[in-house]
């Protein structure tokens, strides 16, 4: 209840103001159009009192029918030319004698085709008689104009006896002294008394000559001016004239008599009412808008009400309306000239018929018609397009992104946001060819088939010219998202091989080690990402995003796992360490003990050994796990592969010599230099070794080989195993045994540390099984001596 | 009873182990649990040896180490079961002359602490004046004139091969042979598989002059290149 009483007040008050200032300036044109071009402003309120005698066009009137009497009577020509009453009102029939009888009368030096070369020539007398029979027969009807005409003291012509109600003599002196009263009805009295003029307007005279000097500004036009005398041929002539207050028609035999002062009246009557509508519409006016001020409140929320309706609508509806109305409205009467081609040419381009552009046109005529009959509907229309404008303008601060254009390309762009990119490049490559296609064919066709040759060529010219902008401006956009994209793309692959390298971290970030610091960092990354509005690969980006922070939050996890796990097993083997000392210290001891049963001894013995594979155990379990979890130090340096296999081999001679295995060997002679850290590489061929000889057949032969091909250097260890091998096991899987029944040997990491080791010094370890064949592989990258490094750990 | 040994570890069991050790050798062996009771003893006896472990309750045995260190030279063999090589560098910085990881091998044990006390109490003088034709190197001596390798003060028995191989070692502490150039130095003819022939002779040496022959200090083998003879920067 409450907002809908506000809106209507919002929506009065706005009114208020709308029809305040329309109905101003509809006032203000009015006035501005109606006033009579030769008063003033501020004598406003006496024209409209006034009646039409007080016009110029009476008064012009008035001195033509005078000069026409006096010609007439001086025998003669024009002698003045002055008023020549050519400001006849041409009606009617009548009015048509009428001028045709002044012609007749005064013109006759010009009837050879205006030629003012040609030597005057008078018509004959007789012709001229019928002529002044003619005029005064025509104006004699004519009981709005009285007039008498006397020469020589004898009347001439008359439509009324002025003596009779003592206005003049019989031979055509005005006898009237001081105040005169003309006939009644009659407001205007006119005396010529061969000299001057006298005039007395309802019995009032007026000083018709001023100064007694004729200038432009002076209202009446007559002879009698010291600069204009009437001359010695009008001496003898009286002339009378009355004009009626409110002229009336006068008929004769059906038609209508010449009564231009009747037309004259009404028109000023017209005119009259017209200004008084006027002035009642800027006084309306003025009151609104003063109105206006006081409820400006609600004004400016019914502005920003409509703001809010402009705001949606399309910018492309609102510049037509813009320029196509006024075009609609004035276009076809807005004068000649370019302008008015411009129409036609538009009319017809839009219509492409005559019949259509017929319509348009009357249309517009129509339309313009109603405009000009009401003022104030043509001012407030023109208010109101000058208003919505700046209001559009002022609220809504940019017009143009609610556009039928925008809101194509945004929907365009829209539909594709949810595509995969590489569609969406697709469609742009596609709609930038189609769009090329159709430009080159315009183009084509707009040279061979001009429509309508030489008069349309700047219509083709315009065509031309804005498609060509139009093809420029989307291959520019194009071009500018291809751009867009590529940078990203580029972005994109950095990132990526950011991620390959292993830096989890967003480019130059923050050390995030910590949770927090890893929170905070795909925070800034986050908003990183929003800095790229609605590219292409913002969503392959995003993802890429998530991928990389999943990443390193699992790489970190495992980091963080592995070394518990290698804390762990610190602690546990040092808590084991600490009770197997004694129990090895004292299983010496036992040793050393002599008269002991034999049983006992074995039982010793046993002990002895047991104690030291746990020993070794403890100490394997430790290093595997460190090298796995990559916190193994390395020394790093450059040694001969061959000759590690030779050492290898010759510091465990012993252990060999005493089995049941032969070794054989196949180095090359030369050093084969490759970067490891000897000492690693010393526990994983002994480990090697180890297992060959621990799980070889009886007799069988070891062999070990060293190959350099190309890059790598490859040094493989194959032996005959004694066991079945099982087929998909993995030897190298910690605690695995070629039997998992057997107890004694080894730890069961045996290959579990030569593959960390390896892996560590930056080889690769490779075992497979062919048979009762085992095969382990050790390859590690070949240095050039002296040569660049090639393939760093 | 023999020179005096104080044996410092929180597991008695082991403390006593040692001490059997020890005492089967001939020491008189005092006994402490924790680094308090070791300081206390040492103020009171006159203490030629200290085994000391590392984690025990009270006082730590490296912060033991160094409270000993203030008085006492001494020599102090740390006894660990941390055998990563940063504990051990950690361990002799501390002041400790030795570093020994558990599970020790008790034949080592002892033939560290007899290295040390014999090295402590025998050589002082002997080391004070040294000759001109001596190369020492930690716990070994090599007298150039005489050809002969002295290891604790005790002349070591080698063969006339093993001599010239300790020679070119001793005379060229640090520096990588390649087993051809020992082979061409020693034997004095072109190397053919010397690799193996090297390596059983260093191996002999080895169990002569280390106290863990399965843990060479001073003989080692660099993987892949060669073989040293280790510098001993400590007991100089």
């Amino acid at each position: 209840m409450d907002t809908k009483w506000k809106n209507r007040k919002n929506t009065v008050s706005f009114l208020i103001f709308f029809l305040g200032i329309s109905l101003m300036a509809a006032g203000l044109g009015g006035i501005w159009r109606d006033k009579p071009s030769d008063r003033k402003l501020q004598e406003l309120p006496l024209i409209v009192e006034e009646n039409y005698q007080h016009s110029s066009r009476f008064r012009e009137y008035i001195s033509g029918v005078l000069e026409t009497f006096l010609a007439i009577e001086a025998g003669r020509d024009s002698r003045w030319t002055y008023g020549l009453g050519w400001n006849y009102d041409v009606y009617y029939e009548a009015d048509m004698e009428v001028t045709e009888a002044v012609e007749g009368v005064l013109m006759q030096q010009y009837q050879n085709d205006w030629d003012m070369g040609e030597p005057e020539h008078r018509i004959p007398e007789e012709e001229r008689e019928k002529y002044i029979q003619k005029y005064y027969d025509a104006i004699k009807g004519n009981k709005n104009l009285l007039y008498a005409v006397y020469a020589d003291g004898e009347q001439k012509h008359a439509n009324f006896d002025f003596a009779s109600c003592g206005i003049l003599s019989g031979e055509g002196n005005f006898l009237a002294k001081g105040s005169v009263t003309p006939p009644d009805g009659y407001g205007f009295l006119l005396y010529f008394d061969g000299e001057k003029v006298r005039i007395f307007q309802d019995g009032v005279e007026q000083n018709v000559y001023g100064d007694g000097y004729y200038q432009m500004e002076d209202q009446w036009y007559l002879p009698g001016y010291s600069n204009f005398p009437a001359g010695d041929e009008v001496k003898k002539i009286r002339v009378c004239m009355a004009a009626a207050r409110e002229p009336m028609m006068y008929m004769e035999q059906y038609q209508q008599v010449s009564d231009d002062l009747y037309w004259m009246a009404n028109s000023w009557k017209q005119r009259q009412d017209r200004l008084k509508r006027d002035i009642v519409c800027l006084g309306m006016g003025a009151v609104l808008f003063f109105l206006s001020f006081l409820t400006r409140r609600g004004r400016r929320e019914a502005e920003v009400a409509i703001a809010r309706f402009q705001g949606r609508m399309w910018l492309e509806f609102k510049l037509l309306l813009l320029f196509a109305l006024p075009l609609l409205l004035l276009g076809r009467h807005a004068g000649s000239g370019y302008g008015y081609e411009l129409w036609q040419e538009t009319e017809q381009m839009i219509a492409y018929g005559e019949e259509y552009g017929y319509t348009l046109n009357k249309l517009s005529y129509y339309l313009g018609e109603f405009v000009r009959s009401f003022p104030v509907v043509y001012w407030s229309l023109l208010f109101l397009g000058i208003y919505l404008v700046w209001n559009d303008l002022r609220y809504n601060k940019r017009i143009w992104r609610q556009s039928l254009t925008g809101k194509i390309l945004r929907k365009f762009s829209a539909r594709q946001m949810g595509w995969p990119p590489a569609r969406r490049m697709a469609r742009r490559t596609r709609a930038v060819f189609g769009l090329s296609v159709f430009y080159g064919l315009f183009m084509i066709s707009a040279r061979v088939l001009n429509p309508g040759g030489k008069q349309y060529i700047w219509v083709t010219a315009v065509l031309l010219f804005l498609g060509t902008v139009f093809f420029l401006a989307v291959e520019y956009l194009v071009g500018v998202k291809n751009m867009e994209t590529a940078r990203e793309m580029e972005e994109l692959s950095r990132r990526i091989s950011d991620i390959r390298r292993g830096d989890y971290g967003s480019g130059g970030g923050t050390d995030s080690g910590t949770e927090e610091g890893c929170e905070t960092d795909f925070g800034s990354e986050g908003a990183d990402l929003s800095g790229f509005g609605t590219g292409d690969l913002d969503s392959v980006l995003g993802q890429l995003e998530d991928i990389r922070h999943g990443m390193k939050s699992a790489v970190d996890e495992q980091m963080r796992s592995e070394r518990m796990k290698v804390e762990l097993i610190a602690n546990v083997s040092h808590d084991i360490k600490t009770p197997l000392t004694s129990i090895i210290s004292y299983v010496q001891f036992l040793k050393q003990e002599e008269n002991l049963p034999d049983h006992v001894t074995d039982y010793v013995k046993i002990l002895d050994e047991k104690s030291q594979r746990l020993k070794n155990m403890v100490q394997d379990v430790f290093a595997v796990s460190k090298a796995a979890s990559g916190e193994l130090p390395m020394h790093m340096e450059e040694l001969d592969f061959g000759r590690l296999l030779q050492q290898t081999l010759a510091d465990m001679e012993e252990q060999i010599g005493k089995s049941q295995v032969r070794f054989r060997m196949e180095i090359p002679d030369g050093p084969i230099l490759i970067m490891a850290d000897g000492q690693r590489m010393y526990r994983v061929f002994q480990n090697l070794f180890q297992n060959a000889l621990q799980y070889s057949l009886s007799g069988s032969r070891v062999y070990v080989s060293l190959k350099a091909e190309g890059n790598q250097a490859a040094a493989s260890v194959k032996n005959t195993s004694s066991q079945e091998l099982k087929k998909g096991m993995d030897f190298a899987e910690r605690f695995a045994r070629g039997d998992q029944s057997r107890t004694d040997g080894g730890s069961g990491l045996g290959l579990s540390i030569a593959q960390s080791f390896t892996e560590a010094c930056g080889g690769e370890f490779r075992w497979e099984t062919n048979a009762d064949l085992f095969v382990v592989t050790v390859t590690f990258p070949v240095r050039r001596p002296g040569g660049p490094e090639e393939g760093q750990a | 009873m023999g020179e005096c040994v104080l044996v410092v570890d929180d597991d008695r069991e082991i403390v006593k182990a040692i001490s059997i050790l020890l005492e089967g050798e001939g020491y008189e062996v005092l006994k402490a649990y924790d680094g308090l009771q070791a300081l206390d003893i040492l103020a009171s006896r006159q203490v030629r040896l200290v085994l000391m472990d590392v984690m025990m309750p009270r006082l730590d045995g490296l912060s033991a180490v160094m409270r000993i260190r203030e008085k006492q030279n001494i020599p102090i063999i740390v006894l660990s079961a941390k055998s990563e090589d940063t504990d051990k560098v950690l361990g002799l910085s501390m002041g400790a002359d030795d570093y020994v990881a558990k599970p020790y091998n008790p034949q080592e044990l002892a033939a560290r602490v007899k290295s040390h006390l014999r090295r402590y109490t025998c050589l002082g003088d002997i080391n004070a004046g040294s000759r001109a034709d001596e190369i020492k190197n930690g716990r070994l001596v090599y007298r150039t004139q005489e050809r002969v390798l002295y290891a604790d003060g005790e002349p070591v028995k080698l063969t006339a091969t093993e001599t010239r191989i300790v020679d070119l070692f001793m005379r060229n502490p640090g520096r990588i042979f390649p087993a051809e150039e020992i082979y061409r130095r020693v034997w004095e003819e072109e190397a053919f598989s010397s690799e193996n022939t090297v390596m059983v002779h260093i191996r002999r040496i080895r169990e002569k002059l280390e106290l863990n022959p399965k843990e060479p200090e001073y003989i080692k083998v660099v993987w892949g290149i060669g073989y040293k003879m280790e510098k001993q920067e400590k007991h100089s």
